[in-house]
This record gives C-alpha cells, sequence and structure tokens, in this order.
C-alpha cells in the first residue's frame, strides 16, 4: 500500500486516537507517538502499530498518533482507515484488517 | 458514555446573541475574539455554551472550555472538530495560537511548538515535521551557495507586484553581502497571486548571482507568523506577532542559513509596513541579527513602490508603468494574464 | 429460555468510547450504528472501527447488532460485506420498504457467509420500518426471510412521511405499531418499538413504555443507558402477575392429574389462552432473572 496524500482518522475524544499518514516516499517509516498513557503502553502501541504496517506492505509513511487511551483495536481501527484513506484507497482487504 | 447531550455546530457569523455567548467564555478564559475569523465552533450542552474554538484560513485559536466543563475532555471535542474541518478544507498543515500556560494541553493533543514568546502566546502546528521540513528546503535551495563564506543577509519581499524599487533595494543588498537570502511572502491575500510575484521576482532578480531566491512559506510573515500585517488590528496585537514572526526569523530561521543580517527598504507610505521597520530595528540587534534600512529608489521625486504600480494600471497608464517596473513585470502585465489582474484591481476599487 | 429483547442500546458507530463500554450498562442487545450517526466522511472510519471492536472485544451474553447503511447509499455493500465477517449475532436493515430490500440484503449476505464458511443462516437479520409504504407492507416484509428475528419501528421519518409529528400520547402511531406487532406475531418474530429522544422526560418515557408493552411489543430501542433500567423493570411480570401464573400452571397440571376438563383459578375460567399467557409470563420473569429457572416446579 502507498500513502500518496496525507490521511486522519479518528479524534482526540477520550478512548480514541487521532492518526495521521503522511506519505515519505522511499524513506521507510517514522512513528511520532504522543500518548495520555505512553510510559505504560507506548511500547505496545508501536507494536501494534508496525503489525498492522506490514500486513498492509506500507513501506513508506510517516505516522503522526495522538493516542487518548484507545484499546489496540481502535488504534487498528484508525490507523486501518488513515492509511487506506492516505493511499487513496476503497478495496478493503478485511482479512488484514 | 455519558448524560450530556452534546451538540456542536459551525457557524460562519454568530449572530449578537451567540456573540456575547463566544466573548464571554472567550473572556473567562482571558481571550478575546478576533477580528479575522472564518468559521466558529460552538459546543453546546443543554442549552449552554460548553466551549468554543475558531478558524482563521490555516490557523485554529480563540479555543476555550467553560470552566465546569474542564473535566470531560471537551478540548478533544474541540480539536477533533476543528482539524476535521481544515482537512475537509484541504489544509493538511494548520497552527494554532494559544497561551504559553496552555501548551501542555496542545502538546498531548499532538500539536508541536514552532515559537513561543514569553509570557504572551505560542505558535503550535499540527504536522511534527513541518518547521523541520521547512529548514531542510531552505538549506536544499541554498545548497549552489553552501560553499561561499563571508556575510549572508536576507530580504524579505511581498512585491505585489516587484518594481525598481524592489530591485534596487536587493542589489544593493546583495552589494554588501556574500549571499543574499530573498524570501518571497507566500500568504495568497495580495493582489498578485503568490505565483505570479514569486516568478516575476526570479526573472527580475535573475541576473543577481549571489542570491538565493526562498519562498516564505507559513513561517515568514504569514497568517500564522504574523496575522496582523494582513489585517487591521491593535497595536498591542501587531506588537506580539511581530514579536513571534521576528524572533522566529532571528533563532530559527536565519541561523539555518548562517544569516546575520536583514535589509529592508524605508517605507514613507504604507504604515503596516513602516511599523514592521520600526518593531524589526528595535528586535532583531536584540537576537544578533543587523539591521539595515535602504532608502528607496525614486523617480519623479516620487517612490517607486508596488502601490504606485497598481494606481497607474487602474488608469491603464502603461508608459508611465515601464519606467519604474522590470521588463519582467510590465511584459507580464502587457499581457493576457495582466488583463486579468486589471479586472480584478477595478473590482476590489468599486 | 426465550431471549429477551426489551432493551437495544444505540451506539453510534464512530465513537470509540462507547463502542469500548456498550455493554457494561446490561440492556439486552447493542446495536452499534453505521447509518445515520456516522456522516458520510465517516462511514469507513465507523465500518472499521465497530469491525475491530466486533473481532476483538467480549460482549458477553449481550446480543450485539449493527445497523448498516442501505445498498441504495453506496456504503451498504460493503457494511455486509465487513460485518458478516465481524459476526455480530444480527445485522439490521434501515428504511425496508417491501420484501425485496430483504432479499438483496440476504443474497449478499449469503454470498459472505459462503465466502467465510460459515454455515447458512449464522447472521440473523432485523428490518427497520421507517415509511408508510413499509408499514403497510408489514406482513409480507416480517415472512419474508428464515433469519429474520424481528421488525421495528422507526419513527421520526414515518412520521413525518405522514406529514405529522410525534405527539405526547403518540396516537399518531398507534396503526403502525399496531400493523407491526400484528405482522410480528403472524410471523413468529420480535416486535420491536422506536427510541424516545427526549431523555429529561422521565415521566413520558415511562407512559410510552406501558403503552408500548400493551400493545405486545416485546422491547424498544434506547438512545441512552439511564433508559435501560425503566424499560427493564416495566417489562419484568410482578409478583402478584407471577403468583397466578404459578397458580395457572398448578391448575392444569392438578386437572391434568384428575382427567378434569374445566379449571378455575381465584375463581377465573382458566382457558387455553390464558394457559399461554401465564407460561409466557413465567418465561419473562426467569428471563428477567426475577424467578429461578426450574423453580415453579418446586411442588412437584
Amino acid at each position: 500500500m502507498k500513502i500518496i496524500k496525507t490521511g486522519i482518522a479518528g479524534t482526540l475524544e477520550s478512548s480514541d486516537v487521532m492518526i495521521t499518514v503522511r506519505s515519505n516516499s522511499g524513506k521507510g517509516i517514522k512513528i511520532n507517538l504522543q500518548s495520555t498513557v505512553k510510559k505504560q503502553f507506548g511500547k505496545q502501541i508501536i507494536k501494534v502499530t508496525n503489525n498492522l504496517l506490514k500486513e498492509l506492505s506500507v513501506e513508506d509513511a510517516l505516522i503522526q498518533i495522538n493516542d487518548i487511551g484507545a484499546l489496540d483495536c481502535t488504534i487498528e481501527a484508525r490507523l486501518a482507515a488513515a492509511l487506506y484513506r492516505g493511499a487513496e484507497q476503497s478495496e478493503y482487504d478485511w482479512e488484514k484488517i | 458514555m455519558d448524560d450530556y447531550q452534546i451538540n456542536a455546530e459551525f457557524i460562519e457569523k454568530p449572530d449578537s446573541g451567540a456573540m456575547l455567548e463566544i466573548t464571554n467564555l472567550l473572556k473567562e478564559n482571558d481571550l478575546t475574539f478576533e477580528t479575522d475569523i472564518d468559521e466558529t465552533l460552538l459546543i453546546r450542552i443543554g442549552d449552554s455554551l460548553a466551549a468554543t474554538g475558531s478558524i482563521s484560513g490555516n490557523i485554529l485559536k480563540c479555543i476555550a472550555v467553560k470552566k465546569e466543563y474542564k473535566n470531560i475532555n471537551l478540548t478533544g471535542s474541540i480539536m477533533t472538530n476543528l482539524i476535521n474541518r481544515e482537512y475537509q478544507k484541504g489544509n493538511t498543515d494548520f497552527f494554532l495560537f494559544t497561551k504559553p500556560k496552555n501548551k501542555g494541553i496542545f502538546l498531548q493533543l499532538g500539536f508541536s511548538p514552532v515559537y513561543e514568546v514569553k509570557n504572551s502566546v505560542v505558535l503550535m502546528e499540527n504536522n511534527p515535521l513541518g518547521l523541520d521540513n521547512y529548514l531542510k528546503e531552505l538549506k536544499k535551495e541554498s545548497r549552489s551557495k553552501l560553499d561561499i563564506t563571508g556575510k549572508a543577509a536576507s530580504i524579505v519581499v511581498n512585491c505585489n507586484p516587484i518594481t525598481n524599487g524592489h530591485l534596487y533595494l536587493i542589489e544593493k543588498a546583495a552589494d554588501e553581502c556574500d549571499v543574499l537570502h530573498l524570501f518571497v511572502v507566500s500568504e495568497d491575500r495580495s493582489l498578485f497571486p503568490m505565483k505570479v510575484r514569486y516568478q516575476l521576482v526570479k526573472e527580475a532578480t535573475s541576473h543577481i548571482n549571489n542570491l538565493v531566491l526562498h519562498k516564505g512559506s507559513n513561517y515568514i510573515i504569514s497568517n500564522a507568523t504574523f496575522p496582523s500585517y494582513f489585517i487591521k488590528e491593535s497595536k498591542q496585537i501587531i506588537d506580539i506577532h511581530a514579536r513571534l514572526d521576528l524572533g522566529l526569523f532571528s533563532e530559527i530561521i536565519a541561523p539555518a542559513l548562517g544569516i546575520t543580517a536583514r535589509f529592508a527598504g524605508d517605507e514613507p507610505l504604507c504604515p503596516v509596513t513602516s511599523n514592521y521597520n520600526r518593531l524589526m530595528k528595535e528586535i532583531l540587534p536584540k537576537h544578533g541579527i543587523d539591521f539595515h534600512i535602504i532608502k528607496r529608489f525614486e523617480t519623479d521625486g516620487e517612490p517607486v513602490s508596488a502601490s504606485r504600480v497598481r494606481k497607474c494600471l487602474l488608469k491603464r497608464d502603461f508608459s508611465s508603468i515601464k519606467k519604474i517596473v522590470p521588463s519582467a513585470t510590465y511584459n507580464f502585465l502587457a499581457s493576457s494574464e495582466g488583463e486579468k489582474i486589471i479586472e480584478k484591481l477595478k473590482k476590489a476599487g468599486k | 429460555m426465550a431471549k429477551l429483547r426489551r432493551t437495544m442500546l444505540y451506539v453510534p458507530g464512530n465513537n470509540a468510547g462507547m463502542v469500548k463500554d456498550a455493554h457494561i450498562y446490561r440492556s439486552d442487545s447493542v446495536m452499534f450504528d453505521l447509518e445515520d450517526s456516522v456522516s458520510i466522511d465517516e462511514k469507513d472510519s465507523a465500518r472499521f472501527l465497530v469491525y475491530k471492536a466486533l473481532t476483538t472485544l467480549d460482549y458477553g451474553e449481550i446480543e450485539t447488532v449493527v445497523r448498516i447503511n442501505s445498498i441504495e447509499s453506496g456504503f451498504g455493500k460493503e457494511d455486509i460485506k465487513a460485518m458478516v465477517r465481524a459476526k455480530p449475532n444480527v445485522i439490521r436493515l434501515p428504511k425496508t420498504e417491501k420484501a425485496e430490500d430483504i432479499y438483496e440484503v440476504e443474497s449478499l449476505i449469503e454470498k459472505e457467509e459462503k465466502n467465510e464458511g460459515y454455515s447458512i443462516g449464522t447472521i440473523k437479520l432485523m428490518a427497520a420500518i421507517e415509511s408508510p409504504l413499509g408499514v403497510l407492507n408489514a406482513l409480507s416484509i416480517a415472512t419474508s426471510s428464515k433469519r429474520l428475528i424481528g421488525i421495528a419501528i422507526g419513527a421520526e421519518d414515518y412520521v413525518t412521511c405522514l406529514k405529522t409529528s410525534r405527539s405526547e400520547d403518540g396516537i399518531e402511531l398507534l396503526f403502525a405499531r399496531s400493523q407491526l406487532v400484528n405482522a410480528a406475531r403472524a410471523a413468529g418474530i420480535y416486535a420491536l418499538d422506536t427510541v424516545y429522544s427526549d431523555l429529561s422526560n422521565e415521566e413520558g418515557f415511562i407512559k410510552e413504555i406501558k403503552l408500548i408493552k400493551q400493545l405486545g411489543f416485546d422491547g424498544k430501542s434506547v438512545i441512552n443507558p439511564r433508559q435501560i433500567e425503566p424499560v427493564h423493570r416495566i417489562f419484568t411480570p410482578t409478583e402478584d402477575e407471577i403468583t397466578f401464573a404459578k397458580k395457572v400452571i398448578e391448575g392444569i397440571k392438578t386437572a391434568k392429574s384428575n382427567k378434569s376438563g374445566v379449571i378455575a383459578v381465584e375463581g377465573k375460567m382458566v382457558d387455553k389462552p390464558i394457559v399461554e399467557r401465564a407460561e409466557r409470563i413465567l418465561e419473562l420473569a426467569k428471563s428477567s432473572g426475577v424467578l429461578e429457572a426450574g423453580k415453579e416446579s418446586e411442588n412437584d
């Protein structure tokens, strides 16, 4: 999956996360995490993010995560939405999400 | 799940009732409603205005939450609404103004500080790499001149459009330094569109060998760094904005390019620019940037300025224009593209 | 035990906090909404959120329902694709007007069930009827599919179509409600009432619950956790009702063993409908937890 424009999904409300993905052609993945629970869950959030990026074969992207205490499944859902939006794709591969 | 019935809506022009609610809520938070606002978000809980935030172009401001609702993360709701609105409008990079004491809240919500004026205002941006990318871009544009050692100077121009007056200033400054960085204001609020202004400057200065041309982008005299350059504001607000714009320039942008001086033309006519000159004179040296004013180039006993060109343009006085602009500008004005600008100018005059 | 569907808690599908906590209020069902509560721009994001929640979180005993978008909206097909995979108990179709609407959705669901290797009919269906045409076609809708477990009335659009608005006593909905309950009973499925949106009017809400219970509905959609308790309370049989029902069942047993044809309880002649009603009350009492399963036969 190739990110061609900025995609954003989610909210900054409690238990949610806002994720912005930007293109980063040929320069790999860069994740910027801001979280209300970074100390306890920062590593886990990064892990969840990297797993989904791998599943969806995203190789280059700048990912900004603003977490307000979201569950892992919420992070995955918002990340998937942001990635599909950033890739301008609407053929969803549900098996991988 | 909560018991509140929360209702969020955007309005363009608040009626007097809504305006009173907004100003009261802002006042409670030590803020005022500013004049250049496109849209205002109202979040109501029941009938009471619980939170508000406003959009001005790519700037979010006048953000406030009522005291009794501070514990339910309404800031998150406001910011979600404002951010989504910016994206809907196609703005992927945007900014916000807040007080230094509220910086932490917006850091939590993913905004990065761009520049802080102590005890008064912080400019923050949603793209954590926004400023970094701009600095990288500036360095990239300067690549061909990087091996030149010696004095690097700068000028910031709007050039609406470029005249022989601008050119005189630029050539003079270029003579007095080893590399001249010329920044063209990017904000599209002038008669001549950014693209045209930039292109004409590029053509008119192509003969100056030690010049590097840059775009002012969001970080130099923009709606973000210096909104009161474009709208009428009180003296106090202009002062804060100028400190922001000039602080950011001299502490972050100038060091990235090794710039140690800034030139400007003296401004006998435009009050906004002459005030900006006064502030530059006061502020820049404090940050270690030398400031030089160069006397305006004159013909027929009158300073050559863009406003003089626009006046002639309105009268279609091309022979006068020819005498005071570079050939790039003249050729453009005489073309069909120039005709469109004249139409626009006439409409604006009515 | 009969499945209780007294309350179906409405959860906006793009609200992460509510989706996460939907089950903690103990409604009989939760309905994740992908339709009216989600703006056009957020349809994709809400679909991802509900999909991930259903495939990850454990909602326990609570029945999960997803209200999808109509096929005409352009979002319905993808909703079905994702939701069949996510496997809620029920998919709720909005704005159903005729049996054909159900056939179309049913064939799409069946296709996805085959793709996923589920047995055909795994995903149940519920149809919301929200227009005069739908109300008039209630019976053909109610009998259109074996998957259909219930029909629900959506009042806001309906009353607008009727050129009226909702009133306190709900007189304008009387025909539609009655028609729906009749259709549901004829088809042997559940009948569910519309939402009551004035959260501040508790008295009006209680009046409406009593009304729809009296009309024969099985339950009601609720928009706020606060509304769950009153509905459960009113739908739970009273002690008097339970005592009477027990006596009826006892009486029948005694009559059977005595080979006597006619019985009376508290001076009232007991015939078949009364026995059936007594059975239903005991069933409801057991499901609601006010009567322990097996307890009514403790005198055996």
